[in-house]
């Protein structure tokens, strides 16, 4: 059953608001959908997502749209996909990404079934990308705002259900969308953008896992021979490629090369230790049929993107630079891009010399 | 697309009769029901008129009725009322475990000041048993609380026979009768309550009013405290346009009782066999007997609340879930917990709730559309499942 009715999935932020005003001008049936994640902030705090204001601010534009709008629970979902599994990567040490997660599992996952389980065809969202082709050949690709482009975040979603996906920011630069929530007077025009990871608390990290039980305790600080420079505040409050700050220490700025959360130690070191030629990932998507022997590799979401040589060993994806990268880090994610085209992706599980 | 509301239970719609009632209150006799001048003299005249009118519905006498801003208002003041007032004779309260929020809350406030709450157990119906309600009475009890028609299962507890249990024990006996004031026949002499809890807004009168009935003689302290209207008992000036749309409801209520209740029954078991015969796996709530009219509570398994929801939202039909998601995580029904229902049973459960205006046509569309559209869902909760298998 094709209705054609389209879910957009809305938090509040003027994005999304954007997503479902352009999809109801292109004569589209939408339906306005806020995810209840279960995080709201404490009351007086910072809400990051879906609390009580974010909720109203998406049920206000749905109604200046005149479309339906729902508050759907996926509290269980976030706690099993993506708040378990990145606190077990945090006990190993590693850095996880759990924004990908995210739209893998839930918004493009468990989201997408419940909506097509109301006979909703397709799902639209306010991410800055592009879905180009249709049905089963449509791709991943760059959207226009490239300071903005989240394909980062998305190239773990199952290539099958691309075709199920509308992102209608794709050619929209962040002002041009700001302009058109103006200029329609949409209530969340002005509102600022919300970056951090939703569950994480405004104390951080550390109060987050102490939160949930996990000891961040302190340890030491090594170097790569394993000589103690001095003492950490816990293995989790540290990723690779950070400044690693001495008491007492004058010599050359030290960074975080690695983390042995079994010994519970940072090991730190010059920023030339940082520098490596390749990585091999695991756990990798395909968003096309082949990958080709060339790409551009992006280690994180900040990175600007190197030209690298892949291929697969087995299951296993190699990643060979042209020019050696600082700090790549394991359970963070590499995503392979052609030109504009997103090739897919996967977890960097370490470094090759 | 022709819209159907079955969610009576939640609010009804006012009645236009009841509007009509209530806009002269709006401008012409606007008045402040304490001024001494002719103004007020209206207001005052229209709010005692209402009052008489309640009074006489419920048998009960015209002072014995405080007018409140509603049923949440009037359990918060029975039990908190009450509690304060009684502070020297005693400091327990026996409430049933299928109570609304609104007893619930103000309990929980009370045990942290110190008072202890006895939660009455229901059986697999929702029925408290009177026994334990007689059992539960210690020389410290000042009150009980045991609510006349549950709002999602329906079902409709034996005030009478708890009134007859613990009368001369010394303890007050409360009602919340939100569900069941002009829905079912009763007066508060055949229940034998001493206080009682009722609502305009789902009575097809306007919301943000309702009353409670105490009983003549009975010791309790006002919640708010200031002009001293409604008798001292409760400040505040009255909301009189409001007042009259109860009075008027109540008039609309004692004409269509009578006819209502026997149509409303048809309709709902015609619903539940129509839910028997089409739908496999499902189980329907409450006592089959002992059930407000109007009220079809049913357990589907296999299948979440809030898609068939939203999917019948999405063709027009109006129903209500077992819980709500609003910014914190959803919990399942206290009710659908106390009669036993396993949890994804209670997860998967819709109240429809029907009233003046259902018919016959509506009841059959629900009853062509739903069966499909659990079935979908359901194919839809099984593929999900096993596709998001690690």
């Amino acid at each position: 059953m094709r209705t054609g009715k389209v879910a957009v999935a809305m938090s509040g932020g003027v994005d999304s608001a954007v997503a479902a005003l352009l999809l109801k001008e292109q004569g589209h049936e939408g339906v306005g959908i806020t995810m209840c994640l279960g995080v709201a902030a404490e009351e007086g705090g910072h809400t990051k997502c879906c609390g009580p204001r974010e909720i109203e601010d998406a049920r206000r534009v749905c109604q200046m749209l005149e479309i339906p709008h729902y508050v759907m629970d996926f509290s269980g979902d976030l706690e099993e996909y993506i708040v378990k599994p990145f606190i077990e990567e945090y006990e190993r040490g590693r850095t996880p990404n759990p924004c990908v997660a995210c739209n893998r599992y839930i918004k493009f996952g468990t989201l997408l079934d419940k909506v097509a389980a109301l006979g909703i065809d397709f799902i639209a969202t306010g991410h800055y990308a592009k879905i180009e082709g249709t049905g089963g050949r449509s791709i991943l690709a760059r959207s226009r705002e490239a300071r903005k482009d989240q394909t980062y975040f998305l190239h773990a979603v199952r290539r099958e259900t691309l075709g199920r996906i509308r992102f209608p920011l794709a050619d929209l630069m962040k002002d041009e969308v700001r302009q058109i929530a103006r200029k329609h007077g949409l209530p969340v025009s002005d509102k600022q953008e919300s970056q951090d990871i939703c569950f994480i608390p405004d104390e951080g990290y550390g109060a987050f896992l102490r939160s949930r039980s996990i000891d961040v305790k302190p340890g030491e600080f090594v170097d790569k021979k394993g000589n103690i420079l001095g003492r950490h505040r816990g293995v989790a409050l540290y990723t690779m490629g950070q400044r690693a700050r001495l008491g007492g220490w004058s010599g050359d700025p030290l960074y975080v090369l690695g983390i042995d959360a079994r010994r519970n130690r940072v090991i730190i070191g010059e920023k030339a230790d940082l520098m490596a030629p390749g990585l091999s990932a695991d756990r990798v998507n395909l968003l096309v049929d082949n990958l080709p022997r060339r790409a551009i590799a992006k280690i994180r979401y900040a990175h600007r993107g190197a030209a690298c040589r892949v291929a697969f060993d087995g299951d296993v994806l190699r990643v060979a630079f042209d020019e050696p990268q600082e700090a790549i880090t394991p359970g963070q994610y590499v995503v392979l891009y052609d030109g504009g085209i997103v090739l897919g992706g996967g977890v960097i599980r370490e470094t090759l010399k | 697309m022709k819209r159907i509301y079955l969610d009576h239970a939640a609010t009804t719609p006012t009645d236009p009769e009841v509007v009509d009632a209530m806009i002269p209150y709006f401008h012409d006799r606007f008045g402040n029901p304490s001024s001494l001048h002719s103004f007020g003299r209206e207001g005052k005249v229209a709010v005692e008129t209402a009052r008489r009118k309640v009074a006489a519905f419920l048998g009960a006498e015209p002072e014995e009725v405080v007018f409140t801003s509603g049923g949440t208002e009037s359990n918060n003041m029975a039990l908190r009322g009450v509690a304060r007032a009684l502070r020297d004779r005693g400091h327990h309260v026996v409430a049933s475990s299928v109570e609304h929020h609104a007893v619930i809350e103000p309990c929980r406030d009370l045990a942290e000041e110190g008072c202890e709450i006895t939660w009455l157990p229901v059986d697999a119906h929702g029925l408290v048993d009177p026994a334990d309600v007689a059992r539960a009475v210690t020389n410290r009890t000042i009150l009980v609380s045991v609510m006349h028609g549950n709002n999602e299962i329906g079902t409709i507890q034996p005030i009478a026979e708890i009134s007859r249990l613990v009368h001369g024990k010394g303890v007050y006996l409360h009602t919340d009768a939100v569900q069941t004031f002009g829905h079912v026949p009763f007066t508060v002499d055949e229940i034998g309550v001493d206080l009682l809890s009722l609502s305009a807004h789902k009575l097809y009168g306007p919301k943000g009013v309702g009353a409670l009935y105490v009983r003549k003689g009975t010791r309790i302290a006002p919640l708010l405290r200031g002009g001293g209207q409604e008798g001292g008992r409760r400040a505040s000036t009255e909301n009189v346009p409001a007042i009259v749309g109860l009075g008027k409801a109540v008039d609309l209520a004692r004409e269509k009782l009578a006819g209502e209740v026997a149509e409303l029954t048809h309709l709902r078991d015609r619903f539940m066999e129509g839910l028997r015969q089409r739908v496999d796996g499902i189980r329907i709530n409450g006592h089959p007997v002992h059930r407000l009219p109007g009220n079809v509570s049913v357990s589907f398994d296999g299948v979440e609340a809030e898609p068939l929801l939203l999917t019948l939202d999405l063709m027009g039909i109006a129903c209500s879930g077992g819980s709500a998601c609003s910014s914190t995580a959803v919990e399942a029904s206290h009710v659908l917990t106390a009669i036993g229902l396993e949890p994804g049973m209670a997860r998967g459960t819709l109240r429809f709730s029907l009233g003046r205006a259902t018919t016959r046509e509506d009841i059959d569309r629900v009853l062509e559309v739903l069966p499909p559209v659990v079935k979908r869902l359901r194919s839809a909760a099984r593929k999900g499942h096993e596709e998001r298998k690690p």
